[in-house]
């Protein structure tokens, strides 16, 4: 299996790497929920947007966005 | 023929100045053989001091070619026969044969350290037919005159064989691990793709590109957190103060609301003032590594050009050896003889005079020591010749360092005002040098801002003027520049002060990294993948460390070379095993990189016409001729294609044109210097040549 976003070897829907920067994603959701009361949709627009946001994280926002994904349900 | 001493030394600049310093006249004969410089000099007898190339010989293997592994067997040869580019060491090993036929005395002075020791040995051992045992060492840390006829009167009786041993066992490891698997991922790659690319790794180079890639990892999948930060302004007499809020950091933009509200266009009171005074100590000597660094911090020198330029400088007598990882500065090279000679240069004459009056000069030193050398000083010799700008400034860092190590600590003093505003606190900073101390010696390479508080008194009412909320978020850790990564190693005890330049510099040559602030290509994350996944050993730090402490243990005499040498053949063979056990997988994961990596070359930027597709150097099927193209062209998306020069190497600028924004190329032909092209047809200026 390869992963959704770059053609590597995956496990599950991503590789290695793109799964690590999922992961930071969902975790970082609580702080970003409590700190804006956003939707789930509203803060992966917010992260992909974002200038401090890292390649692979972007790429997972946006993965997700446009496959609408709900949180917690792309996990591997 | 007249009998003579051989003088066998690592350079020829170093040769020269040698036979200078021991020529009773000081202008010693220089003859040349083939190519290879060589000096008479005459003192209690004849002398003959030859120079060598660097490493004359090398470790190979004992036999068989290069496309196999695992080689276990090497012997070590001259470097011409294993490097197609060190055919000129043909002509030196000759020479060297030649003169020491007619001599009878031989002295090695090559650089007091592992790789000096080790060059030294080589060529007696080999060139001079086993002279190795009878050879005299000079030990010395500069190449002033003085220094040179010392070690040259009391020269140590033989040469310093554990030094030797270290540095033989360390270049056999380094070629075991370094050969067997670079060959093991080359071959993978080549068997799968057909296409050979040099691929390497090592017991140095792994762990390094490891750190590399764990920060680039945390920076690509770095998610930031927003959080909010108060920012005020308060009016003292006059003048607007800015001003810190008690919390540098709040999780939710309604707390920071309600801060602004409760302090918005309130006053506040003194409620007391901290006032601390501290000192801060000079700093230690410069070892090499800590040379490196603060060269890249100031004057933005990779670690290698700063150690290619201190070595210069050493072999004009300039500056001590500079190859050491030692922070002190011992007596015995005479601080005031030293400041005494540097106060003949107008711009060191205040300062050195200074340093001169006082009765006693002791320096800051650090902890770190080295047996062979102390740390870099200058010798208080002036430059003969103009310096190069670069070689200027480094020299001069060195000077200014050298001097500050000798003054007093710096006092300052930190003053807190805290202003309560409705229950906030606010806090009002100042700082101020009381005395200067040592940073007057090092000025122009220390920043002292001084922030003036204004004359205020505790329970005076003062005006928030200003008080907003800012939006912010955390941001990814910084990424590692040259310098920064030679710090990293020297922390992790990775490498040598001699290597740890050059092994960064060969993780660009392979195209692991890219720019100056390190990002790690594809290529670079596969390798590092690769190696974790089947030989972990590798690009763990631990192995490389224990193997570091082994071979200071061999040069402590506490521990034998080939103990350590059997131990590295044990750690390698299963590596090697899984390496080729899974050859084909690891090929393909490598040759894809490789493809990834050469595309990603060859892609110069966005597209300005369609603005989604990226624009990429192509080459014609049909007509064989290179152009620009839109990479959605491939998708029926965009036609947009630039026609590009068919002469010369063309490659992607990384920048943008200043007139028209687009991205430009860099064009190479020979002869001619580089320039940059701007393929927008409708450019209003052409970028001019840089």
């Amino acid at each position: 299996m390869t992963c959704k976003i770059c053609n590597r070897e995956a496990v599950g829907k991503y590789c290695e790497l793109h799964e690590r920067a999922y992961r930071n994603i969902v975790k970082k959701y609580d702080v970003w929920g409590s700190a804006l009361n956003l939707s789930w949709e509203e803060y992966l627009n917010d992260v992909a947007k974002n200038p401090y946001t890292g390649s692979w994280a972007r790429e997972v926002a946006e993965h997700l966005t446009k496959s609408g994904v709900a949180e917690g349900h792309e996990s591997n | 023929m007249e009998k003579y001493t051989l003088i066998i030394t690592e350079k020829p600049d170093a040769a020269q100045r040698i036979a200078q310093a021991l020529d009773h006249k000081g202008k010693p004969k220089k003859i040349e053989e083939k190519g290879v410089p060589y000096f008479l000099a005459h003192r209690d007898r004849k002398l003959v001091v030859v120079p060598a190339l660097g490493h004359l010989y090398t470790v190979v293997h004992e036999r068989g070619g290069r496309n196999y592994y695992p080689v276990f067997s090497f012997k070590w040869a001259p470097r011409y026969v294993a490097e197609r580019d060190a055919e000129q060491t043909r002509k030196w090993i000759e020479v060297i044969s030649k003169l020491a036929g007619n001599a009878e005395g031989f002295i090695d002075s090559c650089d007091y350290d592992l790789e000096g020791s080790l060059i030294g040995y080589c060529i007696l051992r080999y060139a001079c037919e086993n002279k190795e045992s009878v050879a005299k060492r000079m030990k010395f840390s500069t190449l002033t005159k003085s220094e040179l006829e010392k070690a040259y009167e009391e020269p140590l009786s033989q040469l310093d064989f554990a030094l030797i041993e270290a540095g033989k066992t360390r270049h056999e490891v380094d070629w075991l691990y370094g050969v067997n698997l670079s060959r093991a991922l080359t071959l993978a790659a080549k068997r799968w793709s057909g296409r050979y690319a040099t691929l390497s790794t090592g017991r140095v180079q792994g762990p390094t590109l490891r750190f590399l890639v764990s920060r680039e990892t945390e920076i690509r999948c770095f998610v930031p957190t927003p959080y909010w930060s108060i920012r005020a302004e308060v009016e003292i007499r006059g003048s607007t103060y800015e001003v810190e809020y008690e919390r540098k950091k709040i999780n939710r933009k309604i707390e920071a609301d309600a801060v602004v509200e409760e302090c918005r266009g309130k006053t506040g009171e003194v409620k007391c003032i901290d006032v601390k005074k501290f000192q801060q100590a000079p700093p230690t000597p410069f070892d090499l590594g800590s040379l490196q660094t603060e060269a890249y911090g100031l004057f933005k020198y990779t670690p290698r050009q700063t150690g290619n330029i201190a070595e210069r400088l050493y072999l004009e007598a300039l500056i001590s050896y500079p190859r050491t990882s030692s922070q002190k500065l011992p007596p015995v090279i005479n601080y005031k003889a030293i400041l005494s000679a540097l106060s003949k240069e107008a711009v060191y004459k205040d300062l050195a005079s200074e340093l001169l009056e006082r009765e006693e000069l002791k320096p800051n030193e650090g902890k770190k020591e080295d047996p062979a050398h102390p740390a870099v000083y200058p010798t208080g010799n002036l430059p003969e010749r103009a310096l190069s700008e670069p070689e200027k400034r480094v020299w001069d860092l060195i000077v200014r360092r050298f001097m500050a190590v000798f003054g007093e600590p710096a006092v300052k003093q930190s003053m807190r005002a805290n202003i309560e505003v409705n229950g906030h606190h606010f806090y009002l900073r100042g700082r101020r040098v009381l005395k200067e101390g040592w940073t007057r010696f090092y000025k122009p390479y220390i920043r002292t801002e001084e922030v003036l508080l204004p004359p205020i008194k505790e329970g005076e009412t003062i005006l928030l003027r200003k008080v907003i909320v800012e939006d912010k978020f955390t941001n990814p850790p910084p990424r590692y520049n040259p310098g920064s990564l030679l710090k990293k190693m020297e922390e992790e005890e990775i490498g040598t002060k001699a290597t740890r330049a050059d092994i960064i510099e060969t993780l660009y040559g392979r195209r692991y990294i890219t720019e100056e602030r390190i990002l790690v290509t594809d290529l670079g994350f596969d390798v590092v993948e690769v190696l974790r996944k089947y030989c972990p050993g590798v690009i763990s730090v631990k192995l490389t460390r224990d193997l570091e402490e082994k071979m200071e243990q061999i040069q402590r005499n506490s521990e034998k070379r080939e103990n350590v040498l059997v131990e590295a053949v044990e750690r390698l063979k299963p590596m090697l095993e899984e390496l080729k056990k899974k050859e084909e997988t690891i090929g393909q994961a490598l040759s894809e990189a490789i493809k990834r990596a050469r595309m990603q070359e060859r892609i110069i930027g966005t597209c300005p016409s369609c603005g989604t597709g990226e624009l990429m150097i192509l080459y014609s099927r049909k007509t064989k001729k290179r152009f620009i193209g839109c990479t959605n062209y491939f998708k029926g998306l965009c036609e947009t294609s630039f026609p590009l020069p068919q002469r010369g190497t063309v490659k992607p600028a990384r920048r943008n044109c200043r007139a028209c924004g687009w991205p430009i190329v860099q064009v190479r032909m020979r002869a001619r210097r580089p320039w940059m092209l701007c393929f927008n047809p409708d450019c209003p200026r052409k970028e001019p040549r840089s």
